[in-house]
């Protein structure tokens, strides 16, 4: 059995908001000027960030399925001249590199998920068994146009992160990762994302062998 | 229960974890004929136009035997990777105890590029990252115990050590770490807008020319890591992993090369009594190949550098476990492969541009680095 202490919970459900409300509604957690490139996930990820302030001794899991949906949309779209800038920021990690380059805050660890049924557990187990004192677990997704019509892409936007430490002092909520027998178990991202955002508590068999149990103070 | 404070970061690993069993496909083959033909410094990089059917440029990738570079339905690399899933150790993978770790930058993302260039919808099986494992999944008979990771060209690193953490922490009783990456025109046309992937073949390390270049390769592989049972030495052992990014730039490093040397700082007092050589990123391009050459002389002067991506082209995410599993079959064969590819005058002595022997160690450092300044290594210790 894993237990760790959840701190600084932050959740942004924007529904439906364009890019450009998203940039000028998260401006000020960003350094002047470093917005303008920026996709709507890595401006939602520096949002829900922008108090927990990243050490280069934190660990960071991120956690996403469809993770840079339109800059994979636009890049795909720019062939047969394709954009170096959109490819670049295609990439599954790029939202954090984003947030973090415009901080220029480097970090040890950086463990960027992906997958659909398990992924929170496979996030939250690398959280868990990081070697740092602190984790920063962190994820989301951006809503797609072309590729959501294909289900190929998340129907909405919504980002998380909190962290995660052995200290119980000004914790808001507890996690356990228990072994089990059970050869099945599942939990998909906006569930989580749910659970987070409502304060509500969770205990479920999550992936083969691993139940979660997330409690709240 | 785990409720005490973690271990320092980085640490060397408390035990060590054998490397059980390891094999790769590239555009030679499995390990053993990937071994052979870079020792006797062959290419597989070969021109193609960067588009594929599309036209383009003509850029070096070197493409595994049956893969069509535009791709079908299902993908044509589907068939050689079930060739190297079929040589994976019979252990019930997918299940509570035999986790799968599975790694890629690129997944199946050439299908949603061939979704885009041709309305066909049967493409959209292996667009998605989750799509795509789970093809992979039920093709090979694992269970649901698969993680997924992609972390750009540090992908297979990042495996590696999460199933070094899940052995150490007891929640295992073997782990696969599984990896791999086709060339499509998404991810050439990329590089090639990048203007790293041109008309040059990559020349790792090499000081000659006045223009970087890149090739890159089809590349997948698997480790199967276990721990050391019964205080036994297994033959092959991961001693230490290490990880540092430094959120610098995107396609940039720090100009003083500080990024490779904090990635190596917690593993330099391990391999300071070590005999090492080392297996280097050395993708062909010229300011990270000059920084990275430069700092692992200044760290570690007596250690012999190769890099072999001059050959197999770049292989993306999964270069890391790629790169392993010949390091396996030189370690095995008793021969290391020069840097093929690549000529004087280096960015460094150390530079090792023809094949020696690996009887003179007893270890090889395993570095790959990536977009954001990601930066990996893990240490291979053999008696």
């Amino acid at each position: 059995m894993i237990e760790r202490h959840l701190h600084a919970v932050r959740t942004d459900a924007p529904a439906d908001e364009s890019i450009a409300a998203t940039r000028e509604r998260l401006a000020g957690a960003f350094p002047r000027g470093s917005t303008r490139r920026m996709t709507q996930l890595g401006l939602l990820l520096g949002g829900v960030l922008s108090d927990l302030a990243t050490g280069e001794e934190d660990a960071i899991v991120y956690a996403s399925t469809y993770a840079e949906t339109r800059a994979l949309e636009d890049y795909l779209a720019s062939f047969p001249t394709p954009s170096p800038t959109l490819f670049q920021t295609s990439i599954h990690p790029s939202a954090i590199q984003q947030v973090l380059i415009a901080r220029q805050q480097p970090v040890r660890e950086f463990f960027p998920h992906t997958g659909r049924d398990q992924l929170v557990a496979h996030a939250l187990q690398s959280a868990a068994l990081a070697a740092a004192p602190r984790v920063i677990v962190c994820g989301g997704e951006e809503h797609g146009t072309w590729l959501a019509e294909q289900n190929a892409a998340s129907p909405h936007a919504f980002a998380f992160a909190f962290a995660l430490s052995v200290d119980p002092a000004g914790a808001v909520g507890h996690l356990r990762l228990e072994s089990t027998d059970s050869p099945t178990g599942e939990l998909a991202l906006p569930e989580f994302f749910n659970a987070l955002h409502q304060r509500s508590p969770l205990s479920r068999d999550v992936a083969p062998g691993l139940r979660l149990t997330l409690t709240w103070r | 229960m785990i409720r005490g404070a973690p271990a320092a970061v980085n640490a060397p690993l408390p035990s060590s974890i054998s490397l059980a069993a390891t094999d790769c496909l590239t555009a030679f083959g499995d390990a053993r004929q990937t071994h052979r033909a870079l020792l006797e410094s062959r290419r597989a990089l070969a021109f193609h136009p960067v588009l594929g059917g599309d036209g383009g440029d003509p850029v070096p990738l070197a493409l595994a035997a049956g893969h069509a570079y535009d791709e079908t339905v299902p993908p044509s690399w589907l068939e050689p990777l079930a060739g190297l899933a079929a040589r994976l150790p019979d252990d019930p993978w997918g299940t509570a105890r035999f986790p799968v770790f599975v790694t890629s930058s690129n997944f199946g993302v050439g299908s949603l590029h061939a979704f885009r260039r041709t309305g066909d919808a049967r493409h959209l099986r292996y667009g998605t990252p989750f799509a795509t494992v789970e093809v992979l999944r039920e093709r090979f008979g694992w269970g649901p115990n698969v993680a997924v990771v992609s972390h750009a060209c540090v992908s297979a690193h990042l495996g590696l050590l999460l199933a070094t953490r899940s052995l150490e922490r007891g929640l295992a009783t073997r782990a696969l770490v599984f990896s791999f990456d086709f060339v499509s025109p998404f991810v050439a046309g990329g590089f090639h807008a990048l203007k790293i992937l041109n008309a040059g073949l990559p020349a790792p390390y090499s000081a000659a020319g006045t223009t970087g270049s890149i090739g890159l390769g089809d590349g997948a592989a698997f480790a199967v890591l276990a721990p050391a049972a019964g205080g036994a030495r297994p033959a092959l052992r991961l001693t230490a992993q290490t990880l540092h990014n430094e959120m610098h730039h995107f396609t940039a490093n720090r100009s003083d090369g500080a990024g490779f040397a904090a990635c190596l700082a917690p593993v330099q007092t391990t391999l300071a009594r070590r005999r090492f050589w080392i297996k280097g990123h050395g993708t062909g391009t010229l300011e990270a190949g000059r920084l990275e050459a430069a700092t692992l002389a200044r760290l570690f002067p007596s250690a012999p550098l190769v890099a072999w991506k001059g050959s197999l082209g770049h292989t993306l995410g999964s270069c890391g476990l790629v790169e392993l599993a010949i390091v396996g079959e030189a370690l095995r064969a008793g021969m290391v492969p020069g840097t093929v590819g690549t000529e004087p005058p280096f960015f460094s002595d150390a530079v090792a541009a023809e094949p020696f022997p690996s009887r003179d160690y007893d270890g090889v450092l395993l570095t790959s680095n990536a977009f954001g300044g990601a930066h990996a290594a893990c240490f291979l210790s053999h008696d």
